[in-house]
């Protein structure tokens, strides 16, 4: 009698034990980890400018994206500041496939230079900044379409092609500031001499906004003089110099499916290897256009 | 012959000014078909959330004062072109809808009132959009 009591009450305390330590076993797989919440985007579009930002539209939406560059300033009412001079224009299209992946392609007037462009989140900010930028890969790919004769007499397809590999890391401080510092490779097959073919750069872009859908926006492009890559000696690097900084300060409207530049800079080309190797103008020397950039959004 | 020919371009032109304004006119929305799902939902803000005049007032501006107006009267400048009309979110009627109802209509949709999902994806910035929306009480 005794030891089936002893045995009843070993069962029942062991089934409670095991029913216990079953229910916690349940109450911990079933207790999620709470989700960080991810910051807003540090900028209204995935574009700044001739940069890119770490913003990529949500899954599967269109994006259509229009760069107007006016010519400089240089001739003053002549040419009624650089807007009856040459322009250069990119048409390109942007595609989401996932909400931190977006592929696209694009067309620019001078050279007639074609694009393929992809950016990939591979790190997101979080309100909390337990993870406290945003991180993307981008890179672009240009495929000059100027005549065979640009490229002399050893003429082959790959001479066209031009690569732009970059970093873009950005932090959102808050409602009204956000910042973005991006690193920057770019290489073109051929170039003509003395333009090196490689060009590391850093680009610094921010903005500020000023009421919730107005925003001054800043960029400014530094290639950057290293003379160990350099394939020229300081000599020439001396004579020729490289490619001045692209500095860019504008206002910024967005709408729900628009987002609006319109603002100063110096570079006139788009793609930005074309800007890192050659842009010669000089935003402190008054090498100054204006340029226009005008987004448009698909949700499918 | 003449006064016929006058007549005539009259009845033209009247009945073509009455088809214009007519189709010109915009209905009301109609009743919403909200699940209840939705009808059940509570704001998880409080009343004073500090988001709501920050994250829920710049999102309104940036997606929603296009068509309802910058006080929520539906005198946006895209309104006039939509067939819907879009309703007045300071009146009594608009501000007795609950929380979910709100939700629903704002973030789901129908019809001429787009999706809002995608675009505004986290939980909590659509309630701080709800919320706004009752700032809008007269």
């Amino acid at each position: 009698m005794r030891n089936n009591i002893f045995i009843k009450s070993f069962a029942f305390l062991s089934l409670s034990l095991l029913f216990s330590v079953q229910g916690m076993t349940q109450d911990e797989a079933t207790e999620e980890k709470p989700v960080a919440r991810p910051a807003r985007p540090a900028f209204e579009s995935g574009l700044l400018f001739d940069n890119a930002t770490t913003t990529i539209q949500a899954q599967k939406t269109l994006e259509m994206v229009i760069q107007h560059r006016f010519g400089t300033m240089d001739n003053g009412i002549s040419d009624l500041y650089g807007i009856w001079a040459p322009s250069n224009i990119r048409l390109g299209l942007n595609y989401s496939i996932l909400n931190n992946l977006m592929v696209g392609i694009g067309t620019t007037k001078f050279n007639k230079m074609q694009d393929i462009q992809i950016k990939y989140n591979i790190l997101q900010q979080t309100r909390s900044n337990s993870i406290p930028v945003t991180v993307s890969l981008y890179e672009v790919i240009g495929i000059d379409g100027s005549a065979e004769s640009k490229f002399g007499k050893n003429y082959a397809f790959s001479n066209r092609l031009s690569y732009f590999s970059q970093i873009i890391i950005s932090h959102r401080f808050n409602d009204m500031i956000s910042l973005q510092i991006a690193p920057s490779f770019t290489h073109y097959n051929a170039t003509e001499h003395p333009v090196d073919h490689d060009r590391l750069a850093i680009s610094v872009g921010g903005r500020i906004k000023v009421s919730p859908q107005s925003s001054v926006i800043l960029l400014a492009d530094f290639p950057l003089r290293i003379q160990s890559i350099s394939e020229h000696t300081e000599a020439v690097n001396d004579e020729t110099g490289i490619a001045k900084p692209n500095i860019c300060i504008g206002w910024e409207i967005s709408t729900s499916t628009h987002a609006f530049h319109v603002y100063v800079g110096s570079a006139q080309n788009i793609l930005p290897q074309e800007n890192m190797i050659f842009n010669k103008n000089d935003f402190f020397d008054g090498d100054i256009l204006i340029g226009l950039n005008i987004t448009r959004l698909w949700g499918f | 012959m003449k006064k016929s020919l006058k007549l005539l371009t009259m009845m033209v032109a009247t009945i073509a000014f009455l088809t214009i304004n007519m189709a010109m006119i915009q209905k009301p929305g109609g009743p919403w078909d909200i699940p209840a799902k939705y009808k059940a939902m509570k704001s998880p803000l409080k009343a004073n959330d500090a988001s709501i005049n920050s994250v829920g007032k710049e999102l309104y501006n940036k997606h929603c004062k296009s068509c309802h107006g910058s006080k929520g009267l539906g005198d946006g400048p895209k309104a006039a072109k939509l067939e819907t009309d879009c309703g007045d979110f300071s009146s009594k009627e608009f501000q007795a809808l609950s929380d979910g109802e709100l939700y629903y209509m704002s973030i789901i949709g129908r019809d001429e009132m787009p999706n809002f999902e995608k675009k505004i994806p986290d939980e909590l910035d659509r309630w701080a959009v709800v919320e706004y929306l009752r700032t809008m009480k007269k």
